[in-house]
C-alpha cells in the first residue's frame, strides 16, 4: 500500500512540471520603435533587419555569455589552425528548421556566401569582410578560411544578426522568417502587431509562453505609458528617471544590466563641413562634461562614462582614457580651425529613443561655453534610421554592445556600410588588421586600445557614456534572463496571470 | 496730423474704452480681462523677472519639489519650472496671435467678398470650405510638417490657414444678412464698386462678429499651439514651452506633479481668460455668441 501511495505521488510530481509549463501559456507583450518606418523585414542581415522578430526566431552558431564571452548556439564547439587563419565550426546534431527541414552545414554555407552578397548591401558584410570562403566538409562541419589570421573570429560570429536561415531561402526569408529559433513567425506586420507562436519542437525545449507579441510604439514615452497600463510586458530601456515610475511598486519588477550599449551618442560625418576638420571634431567632444551628462540625463550610477571609445568596460580589450571637460582647449581647436567666434551646428534628433533630446539639451548647454551653438532639431521617429540616420550631417545615434573588434569594422572601417560618421583612415584601418592578426594577446590587447585613442583624437562620434541598462516588466512575468539585449533567450520566459 | 484722422483715432480709442468698460463691467470679463492681461504682461516682462537662466540645469536637483531655491520645483534636468512656466506662454502668445491675425484677415476677407458676389463662385468656394471642415487639420498639419519639415515657419501659415477656413463659412453668413439690406442696395444702385462697398459698408459692419470670432479662434488656437508641441510638432527643446513642458514631464506625473501642473495651471487659465473675454465682448458689442450674428 504504501509502495501503491509513492508510486502515485512520484507520478504525479513527475508529471507537475509538464503541466505547469503546459499551463502557463500566455502572450509576453513587447514593443519596437518602428525605427526603420514599416519597412523592417525577418530578413537577419538586411539592412532593415526586425531584430525584435529574429532574435526569436532564429539561432546563432556562437551567442554571448552572460560575460559576453562566445558560447555555444548552433555550434557545439570550435576550433582554428595555429596561424588562426582557418576556423572549424561542428554543428549541432538533430536540430530543424520551423517548415520541418533539417539545420546542416550547407544552410551556415548558404548565410555566410548571402552575407558576401553585394546586391543585398548586408551590414553585416563589413564585419565579415575577412571572410574568404566557406565550405562544408561533412553535413555537421563548416569550415570557413579567412583571408588574414583573425584570433577572436568567434568574437565576430557572435553578431547579432549572423542568424541561421534555411539554404535557398534568400528570396523568401525577409517574409517567410523561418529559423531554428523557439518562435514561429506567424503574422509579421512592423507597423501593426508582428505575432511569433511557440515553437513546440525547439531544441532547447519549448518555450513556456503561447505567443509573444511585438507592438508598434515609435515614441519612448508611449512605451513607457504602454507598460503601465498593462498593455505590454517589457521596456528593456528605461531612464533613471521613469524607473522612479516603476520603483516600489508591486505591479512590476526591474532587471539592472551593465551594458556596452552605447544608446545615446551624437554622430558628426566626418566627409562633410565642418566636421572635416579633425580639430573641430575634437573640439565638439571635449567641450562636454560627460559625467554630468550621466547625471542628468540617465540619472545618478544609470552609466560609465567613456571617452568615444565603443568598447564597454566589460571588454578584455577596453583601453582607459580620461576626458574632462576642457573649454579652452576646444575654443583654442576651434580658433585654429578658423572659427575663432565659435561655431553653429544642427543637430537632428527625435523621440525614438527615451535619452537623445534630453542628451542633446545637455550637450547644448554645455558646450554654449565654448562657443559652439547647437540648434536642435527635431524629427519624426517614424523612419529616422532610414531618412535621417547617415543622412544629415549631425545626428543622434544609438548602438547595442559588440565586441571590440566588431564595432571597430561594423562602425569606422573605411566603406562599412553603417560607419555612419563616414570615418576614413588607412592608419586606423591598417592597425585594425593588424590587431586582428596578432595571435599574442598583450600585443593584440596594445593594438586594440591604440585604436580607441585614434578615435578619441579623431573620430566623428561623440560617445558619452555606456548605459547601465534598466529592464522593467510587469511582475507576471518570470524567466527573462538578466542579460544585455542581444544575450537574452525567450523561451524560458512565462507570464502567469 | 489732419483734424479729420486725429478725430477718427479719437473715435477708436473712445470707442475701444467704452467696450471695455462694457467688458469690465460684468464679473466674467473683468476676470477675463485680468488673466489676459497678466500674460501678456508676464510674457513681456518674464526675461528680466525669471530667476534663473531657462536652460540652466542642475544635477543635484533633479525632479525636486518645490523649495525656497525653486518655488515651483524643478523638472527632469534639474531645470527651475518657474522660470520655464513664465517664460512658457511667449512664444505661444506671439505665434497664435500673428496665426489670429492672419486667419481673421484672410478667412473674413474671402467669406465677405462670396457674400457680396454669391453665384457659382460662392457655392464652388463654400463645397470646398465643408470638405476641408470635414478633414482633421491635424492630419494635414503631419502631412505638411513630413513633406517640409518642423518650425514656425511651418506652424503659422498652417494655422492660420486651417482656422481661417471656418472664419469664411462665418463671414459670409454675417455678411449675407448685410447684403440684404437696404443701404447695400443704395450703395449698389449709386454704382459704387464692389471694393468699396466691402470697405465702407460691409466690413464695418461685420467687424464687430470678426472681432469675437477672433477671440474665440485665439483661444483654440493656443489649445492647438500648445497640443503640437506636446506631440512634438510645435517649438523645439529646449525651448520653454507649456506644451512642451507637459509633454516632457508627463512620464513623472505620479511623482512629480509639480512639473506638469505649473505649465497646466499657465495655459488653461489663459484659455479661460480669453475665453471670459470674447463672452465679455461678444455681449459688450450685442452679438448672439450662439448664432454669431448680431442680436
Amino acid at each position: 500500500m504504501i509502495k501503491l501511495k509513492t508510486f502515485m505521488v512520484a507520478t504525479v510530481l513527475s508529471l507537475l512540471p509538464i503541466s505547469l509549463a503546459q499551463a502557463a501559456g500566455g502572450t509576453f507583450l513587447t514593443a519596437h520603435d518602428l525605427g526603420f518606418g514599416g519597412s523592417e523585414n525577418a530578413d537577419p542581415i538586411s539592412p532593415n533587419r526586425f531584430w525584435q522578430v529574429t532574435e526569436k526566431t532564429m539561432n546563432r552558431l556562437v551567442r554571448p555569455s552572460a560575460s559576453g564571452e562566445p558560447t555555444s548556439d548552433l555550434a557545439v564547439s570550435w576550433s582554428a589552425n595555429d596561424a588562426a587563419t582557418e576556423w572549424t565550426f561542428l554543428l549541432r546534431d538533430g536540430v530543424k528548421f520551423h517548415d520541418g527541414s533539417d539545420f546542416d552545414a550547407a544552410d551556415v554555407v548558404d548565410l555566410l556566401n548571402r552575407i558576401k552578397d553585394p546586391e543585398l548591401d548586408s551590414p553585416v558584410a563589413s564585419v565579415l569582410a575577412v571572410m574568404e570562403k566557406v565550405e562544408a566538409l561533412d553535413p555537421l562541419t563548416v569550415k570557413i578560411s579567412l583571408s588574414a589570421a583573425h584570433a577572436d573570429f568567434p568574437l565576430l560570429m557572435m553578431d547579432y544578426r549572423i542568424r541561421m536561415t534555411p539554404s535557398g531561402s534568400g528570396d523568401t526569408i525577409a517574409k517567410t522568417g523561418i529559423g531554428t529559433g523557439p518562435f514561429i513567425l506567424e503574422t509579421l506586420d512592423p507597423e501593426g502587431t508582428t505575432v511569433l507562436k511557440a515553437n513546440p519542437d525547439y531544441w532547447e525545449g519549448a518555450p513556456l509562453v503561447d505567443e509573444i507579441k511585438i507592438i508598434s510604439i515609435p515614441d519612448a514615452q508611449a512605451r513607457v505609458q504602454a507598460l503601465l497600463s498593462g498593455q505590454i510586458d517589457m521596456i528593456r530601456h528605461v531612464t533613471a528617471q521613469e524607473k522612479a515610475l516603476f520603483d516600489n511598486n508591486p505591479k512590476f519588477k526591474m532587471q539592472q544590466v551593465k551594458t556596452g550599449d552605447w544608446l545615446a551618442a551624437i554622430v558628426f560625418r566626418t566627409d562633410t563641413e565642418p566636421f572635416t576638420d579633425v580639430r573641430v571634431r575634437k573640439a565638439l567632444r571635449i567641450a562636454a562634461d560627460r559625467q554630468t551628462m550621466i547625471d542628468l540625463v540617465l540619472g545618478p550610477g544609470g552609466g560609465v562614462v567613456t571617452c568615444d571609445h565603443p568598447v564597454w568596460t566589460g571588454d578584455q580589450y577596453r583601453a582607459r582614457i580620461e576626458c574632462p571637460q576642457q573649454i579652452d582647449e576646444a575654443k583654442r581647436l576651434l580658433s585654429e580651425a578658423g572659427f575663432p567666434d565659435g561655431i553653429e551646428i544642427d543637430i537632428v534628433t527625435s523621440d525614438l529613443r527615451s535619452f537623445w533630446v534630453d542628451l542633446v539639451q545637455v550637450y547644448q548647454q554645455q558646450v554654449a561655453a565654448a562657443g559652439i551653438k547647437i540648434n536642435l532639431v527635431k524629427a519624426p521617429g517614424d523612419g529616422y534610421w532610414s531618412d535621417v540616420w547617415m543622412k544629415k550631417p549631425a545626428v543622434t545615434t544609438s548602438w547595442s554592445q559588440r565586441p571590440a573588434d566588431q564595432v571597430f569594422n561594423e562602425v569606422y572601417r573605411g566603406g562599412a556600410s553603417w560607419n555612419e560618421s563616414y570615418f576614413t583612415n588607412a592608419a586606423f584601418d591598417q592597425k585594425l588588421d593588424q590587431a586582428r592578426q596578432e595571435l599574442d594577446r598583450e600585443k593584440r590587447t596594445v593594438l586594440y586600445q591604440g585604436l580607441q585613442k585614434m578615435l578619441f583624437e579623431q573620430g566623428g562620434t561623440f560617445i558619452p557614456f555606456h548605459v547601465n541598462q534598466v529592464v522593467v516588466t510587469s511582475a507576471k512575468v518570470t524567466g527573462l534572463p538578466a542579460m544585455f539585449d542581444d544575450g537574452v533567450q525567450y523561451h524560458t520566459v512565462s507570464v502567469g496571470e | 496730423m489732419s483734424a479729420i484722422t486725429a478725430l477718427k483715432q479719437e473715435n477708436i480709442f473712445v470707442k475701444l474704452l467704452n467696450v471695455l468698460t462694457m467688458m469690465a463691467s460684468r464679473p466674467s470679463g473683468l476676470i477675463g480681462l485680468f488673466l489676459v492681461g497678466f500674460h501678456i504682461v508676464l510674457a513681456v516682462l518674464s526675461p528680466v523677472l525669471v530667476p534663473y537662466d531657462f536652460t540652466a540645469m542642475d544635477s543635484q536637483a533633479i525632479l525636486s519639489g518645490p523649495s525656497a531655491r525653486h518655488w515651483l520645483g524643478t523638472d527632469n534636468l534639474g531645470r527651475d519650472i518657474l522660470t520655464r512656466t513664465m517664460l512658457g506662454g511667449q512664444q505661444a502668445l506671439v505665434v497664435t496671435s500673428v496665426a489670429t491675425v492672419i486667419a481673421i484677415a484672410w478667412g473674413g476677407m474671402l467669406g465677405v467678398m462670396l457674400g457680396l458676389i454669391g453665384g457659382w463662385l460662392e457655392n464652388i468656394v463654400m463645397r470646398l470650405v465643408d470638405a476641408f471642415l470635414a478633414i482633421p487639420w491635424i492630419l494635414f498639419l503631419l502631412l505638411i510638417v513630413s513633406v517640409i519639415g518642423l518650425g514656425l515657419g511651418v506652424l503659422i501659415p498652417t494655422l492660420a490657414f486651417f482656422y481661417g477656413i471656418p472664419v469664411v463659412r462665418m463671414s459670409r453668413a454675417a455678411t449675407q444678412d448685410v447684403v440684404a439690406l437696404d443701404y447695400i442696395t443704395a450703395a449698389r444702385a449709386r454704382g459704387e464698386s464692389r471694393t468699396t462697398i466691402v470697405k465702407k459698408e460691409l466690413l464695418p459692419n461685420v467687424l464687430d462678429v470678426l472681432l469675437v470670432e477672433a477671440a474665440m479662434r485665439w483661444s483654440w488656437m493656443l489649445l492647438a499651439f500648445s497640443s503640437l508641441s506636446f506631440l512634438g510638432f510645435g517649438v523645439a527643446p529646449p525651448t520653454a514651452d507649456w506644451g512642451l513642458m507637459i509633454s516632457g514631464a508627463r512620464s513623472f506625473m505620479s511623482f512629480a506633479p509639480w512639473a506638469v501642473l505649473a505649465p497646466v495651471v499657465a495655459l488653461s487659465s489663459l484659455i479661460i481668460g480669453i475665453n471670459l473675454s470674447a463672452d465679455a465682448l461678444a455681449k459688450a458689442l450685442g452679438i448672439d455668441r450662439a448664432q454669431k450674428t448680431p442680436v
